[in-house]
């Protein structure tokens, strides 16, 4: 869209008394090819493209979109909103803001653009997935592996004057494989992804990720059922973190603060986690899965410091969940397209590094859980009651990590469970995944060092 | 698509109809052996409410159009939702790229055929007049009403109402070319029950072709599905019967779809393979995959490949009878396709059920809750991340009620509940006469299985 159409139809909001008017445009280029059945089965692009328009009175917000880029068709769009709080102005007067582009450093540096690259380039890599978790045992009888990238483009203006453009480029591998013996069927995936164009396929350790997953379904096939309980459990690196995403990142959004739908609002400042507890949600990590240079109300994104010491520091916010519940700007405004209006969300969060060995963690627990691999969760956040789910995790027993046992479902409520994660490890590590809200799916990171927590309930037999 | 300020643009948008007919003539010009392609377009307003106000107002218009097509029986697939001329040709171009990367498939286009002349009442002309102002009186007497209801109702943070209408087009290189319709309108309340520092919430929402919400039971039941938690606790654990009331019975159900498809079983990934003809349930339980019930929202008379429906008894007598079918596991199969292939036009062809009917039992909730001595209720479930309808493993959160020689004894949560799909079909003892009002693709009633563990 030109500056001037942007400007006409910015008028036209305010023109109708909005406050605030924003116009988001989007276009995604996606692509993958995927491979299942010892075939490439799917070779597929496509483009998303539309327009979203915010108009904000006080804290009230009116949101349309379209996939039809017509001046005339956004501005009576933009007429039948305002019309809905009962405000009808049939003329438009001439645009009074000035949109000026705003220049943003461009942290996340892309060396080869997906779009420039031809998508054969991907068959060796699904094919190479396909090859490495087959030969890993005879057991393995379906492979699913697929590359995907996105590269999105947006432009945000907005009645004060901005202008910004940002590119987002993502690629994202996937594996699942399947396993089976004596009519047990398990599976198992990885899925590693960055902000990054087609040099993130060439360095990944493909063959890595393809046996992780071919061993965890073997390995569960095996494995019997832990017997269920309260219990100490200790929640590996990496995807663990989803433990913290669920039980207080959701919590610290002020879209939940602002529906009084949490029970950490007007805590800022209270101690609500243990005191080993560190958490942070960053924004700005270099070509990092939920990065980005500026959010999608165009906002520079930040480094957040949530929880300092197990002390609420502030809360993720978007503009009007910041100005209800009067927290800062903190570049969290997140939507999964032009079809949603923006609200604040998490971008990579985690527990930061502690200093406890992980060695010592387990070697005080007589009997408890290591959970070694999580899977995905959910809360309702306006009784902090949460879930998540254990894919691979291994019972302990004097101090030991023992044998296997079958992926199970741990629940608790946020509140209780922070003051409970008593120790917190040196090994900080991270992994992709995709979180669903009222904004849609956004690409975020889950992070922590190996923890304990002393007593959760895991579901089992 | 980002200009810099003075660049014109006069590119002309089509209309879904004009779209698909100039992108299979694209198709055809620029050589696909074969092909079919999707079009879809829809319209929604909604609106949500927090403390008497207005929270939110939406009103949305999206559309695109996606084409799968065959070179050399390869398949190749893109979408766009660009309306051009100029966008819809480059995406005929790209699915024809990618024909050159993918192994060869076996399959056959349908041909047209005579639909079903059922009056499906999938659209209802007078919920296009429904406008954001009845929807929002609506949401304040649901409001005024819930908070009225009971002192212990802390806060109303779920609170809206909206109507959506969609179309959606398929057509194909054998002539095949079938439209449908069809809208809806919902409304939905979530509240907050706080007492002793606990909270629990309850939610009612629901929908329909009628804006015939009834305000006062819709607050009642929000209200009363929260409040009856409050004071819940852990039972001990250990392994029990349990009853999954119809709120929740479909959504457990909902999990396990995927082993009755034919492409998971072709692939490997379902414990169904080779059971056709064999005992996979108890024999009360009757599953039929039905798209052809007036009013229900998963019905249509043709699948998103371009295939007529049909309706198919899936489990009978607890004897599994068939998988369901798209175009690709059929042939594989050697069967006829019955219409079961699902496609929007930005994905590839999967599977599905239209609507998922489990048939009614003939005893009421009551008798199933005192079948035996003790016994859970369990009215909510929390999450599904613990379930794999691939291994039929089921490890799930769950909220409700203990039940002692059929009578409410205390509300229930911080529990988890575990249990095999597979193992808990042949332990079903009982299934209600009564679904739930929700307007859904699935009825499963009342549903009573005999023993699953429970740690608390």
């Amino acid at each position: 869209m030109d500056k001037i159409k942007a400007e006409r139809i910015i008028q036209a909001g305010l023109d109708r008394k909005a406050d605030f008017v924003e116009i988001f445009e989007e276009e995604t280029r996606n692509a993958s090819v995927s491979f299942r059945d010892r075939k490439v089965d799917s070779a597929t692009a496509g483009t998303d493209y539309g327009i979203g328009i915010r108009l904000v009175y006080g804290t009230e917000v009116l949101y349309c979109h379209t996939s039809n880029d017509d001046e005339g068709h956004i501005i009576k769009l933009v007429d039948n909103l305002a019309r809905s709080r009962g405000i009808i102005v049939r003329d438009t007067s001439e645009p009074t803001v000035n949109l000026v582009g705003r220049i943003f450093e461009n942290r996340h540096k892309i060396t080869k653009d997906p779009r420039e690259i031809g998508q054969d380039r991907k068959l060796d890599l699904i094919k190479l997935a396909d090859h490495v978790a087959r030969g890993h045992s005879d057991k393995i009888i379906q492979v699913n592996a697929r590359a995907g990238d996105v590269v999105s483009s947006v432009l945000i203006c907005n009645s004060e004057g901005l202008w910004a453009e940002d590119t987002r480029t993502r690629s994202r591998f996937t594996v699942n494989v399947t396993a089976e013996a004596g009519g047990e069927i398990f599976t198992a995936s990885e899925a590693p992804g960055t902000m990054r164009g087609f040099e993130f396929f060439e360095s990944l350790d493909i063959s890595h990720y393809a046996k992780l997953a071919a061993e965890r379904a073997v390995l569960m096939l095996s494995a019997g059922y832990v017997k269920g309980g309260k219990m100490p459990v200790v929640m590996g690196n990496g995807f663990g973190g989803v433990i913290f995403h669920e039980a207080c990142g959701h919590l610290l959004e002020t879209e939940a603060v602002r529906r009084k739908a949490t029970p950490f609002a007007g805590k800022v400042g209270e101690l609500i986690a243990h005191p080993s507890v560190t958490a942070i949600d960053d924004g700005t990590i270099q070509n990092a899965w939920g990065s980005q240079n500026i959010d999608d109300e165009g906002n520079p994104v930040q480094k957040t410091v949530l929880i300092k010491d197990g002390k609420l520091q502030t809360y993720m916010s978007d503009r009007v969940g910041g100005q209800e519940t009067g927290t800062g700007i903190t570049g969290s405004s997140r939507r999964e397209s032009y079809q949603y209006a923006p609200v604040s969300r998490m971008r990579n969060t985690y527990i930061d590094r502690g200093s406890t060995p992980v060695g010592a963690m387990i070697g005080g627990i007589d009997n408890g859980l290591y959970a070694k691999k999580m899977g995905g969760g959910s809360v309702n956040p306006a009784t902090g009651e949460f879930n998540f789910a254990v894919e691979e995790a291994y019972l302990i027993r004097n101090g030991k990590i023992t044998e296997p046992v079958r992926g199970a479902t741990l629940i608790g409520k946020g509140p209780d469970i922070l003051p409970l994660i008593s120790q917190v490890g040196d090994d900080l590590e991270l992994a992709a995944g995709m979180c669903g809200a009222s904004s849609g799916s956004v690409p975020v990171m889950v992070g922590q060092p190996t923890i304990k927590v002393d007593n959760i309930l895991v579901g089992g037999r | 698509m980002i200009r810099k300020a003075g660049e014109q643009q006069a590119v002309e948008s089509l209309n879904p109809s004009d779209a698909i007919d100039f992108m299979c003539a694209e198709a055809r010009r620029q050589g696909a052996d074969g092909f079919d392609a999707v079009a879809g377009e829809s319209e929604s307003m909604g609106i949500e409410l927090f403390e008497g106000k207005v929270k939110s107002t939406e009103i949305s218009n999206s559309r695109g159009i996606g084409i799968r097509l065959f070179k050399d029986k390869r398949p190749g697939f893109a979408f766009t939702e660009k309306m051009s001329r100029e966008a819809i040709a480059q995406t005929v171009k790209d699915a024809l790229s990618h024909t050159l990367l993918t192994d060869p498939v076996e399959m056959d286009l349908p041909f047209p055929e005579t639909l079903p002349d059922i009056d499906l009442k999938s659209f209802n002309p007078e919920l296009e007049e429904v406008s954001l102002d009845r929807m929002k009186a609506l949401c304040l007497e649901l409001e005024s009403l819930a908070r009225a209801a009971d002192q212990r109702i802390d806060n109303i943070p779920y609170l809206g109402a909206s109507r959506s209408s969609g179309m959606s087009m398929v057509r194909n290189s054998n002539g095949v070319a079938y439209s449908s319709r069809s809208n809806v309108v919902s409304a939905g309340v979530g509240v907050v029950a706080l007492q002793d520092g606990n909270k629990k919430m309850g939610v009612y929402s629901n929908g329909g072709r009628s804006f015939s919400f009834d305000p006062g039971l819709m607050a009642a039941k929000a209200v009363e599905r929260a409040v009856e938690l409050l004071g819940a606790e852990s039972v001990p654990s250990g392994s029990y019967p349990v009853v999954f009331s119809n709120r929740v019975s479909a959504s457990l159900m909902s999990m396990f779809g995927s082993p009755f498809f034919a492409d998971a079983v072709q692939k490997g990934q379902s414990r169904l393979a080779g059971k056709v003809g064999e005992r996979i349930a108890v024999p009360m339980l009757n599953i039929t995959d039905n798209p052809h019930i007036p009013g229900m929202p998963g019905s249509h008379l043709f699948d998103g490949e371009g295939v007529a429906t049909s309706p198919q008894e899936v489990v009978r007598d607890g004897v599994l009878k068939t998988y369901l079918y798209n175009l690709e596991s059929a042939h594989k199969a050697g069967v006829k396709p019955m219409g079961n292939g699902s496609r929007g036009y930005s994905g590839k062809a999967g599977t599905g059920f239209s609507n998922y009917i489990v048939d009614k039992g003939d005893r009421d909730l009551a008798a199933l809750l005192s079948a035996f001595p003790r016994c859970l209720y369990i009215t909510k479930l929390e999450g599904g991340s613990g379930c794999s309808a691939v291994s039929g493993e089921i490890s799930i959160g769950a909220q409700g009620f203990w039940y002692e020689q059929g009578a409410r004894v205390k509300p229930v949560d911080k529990i988890t509940l575990s249990s095999n799909y597979f193992e808990m079909l042949m332990g079903i003892r009982g299934l209600s006469n009564e679904y739930s009002d929700s307007f859904s693709s699935m009825k499963v009633p009342d549903m009573l299985v005999e023993s699953m563990h429970v740690a608390g």
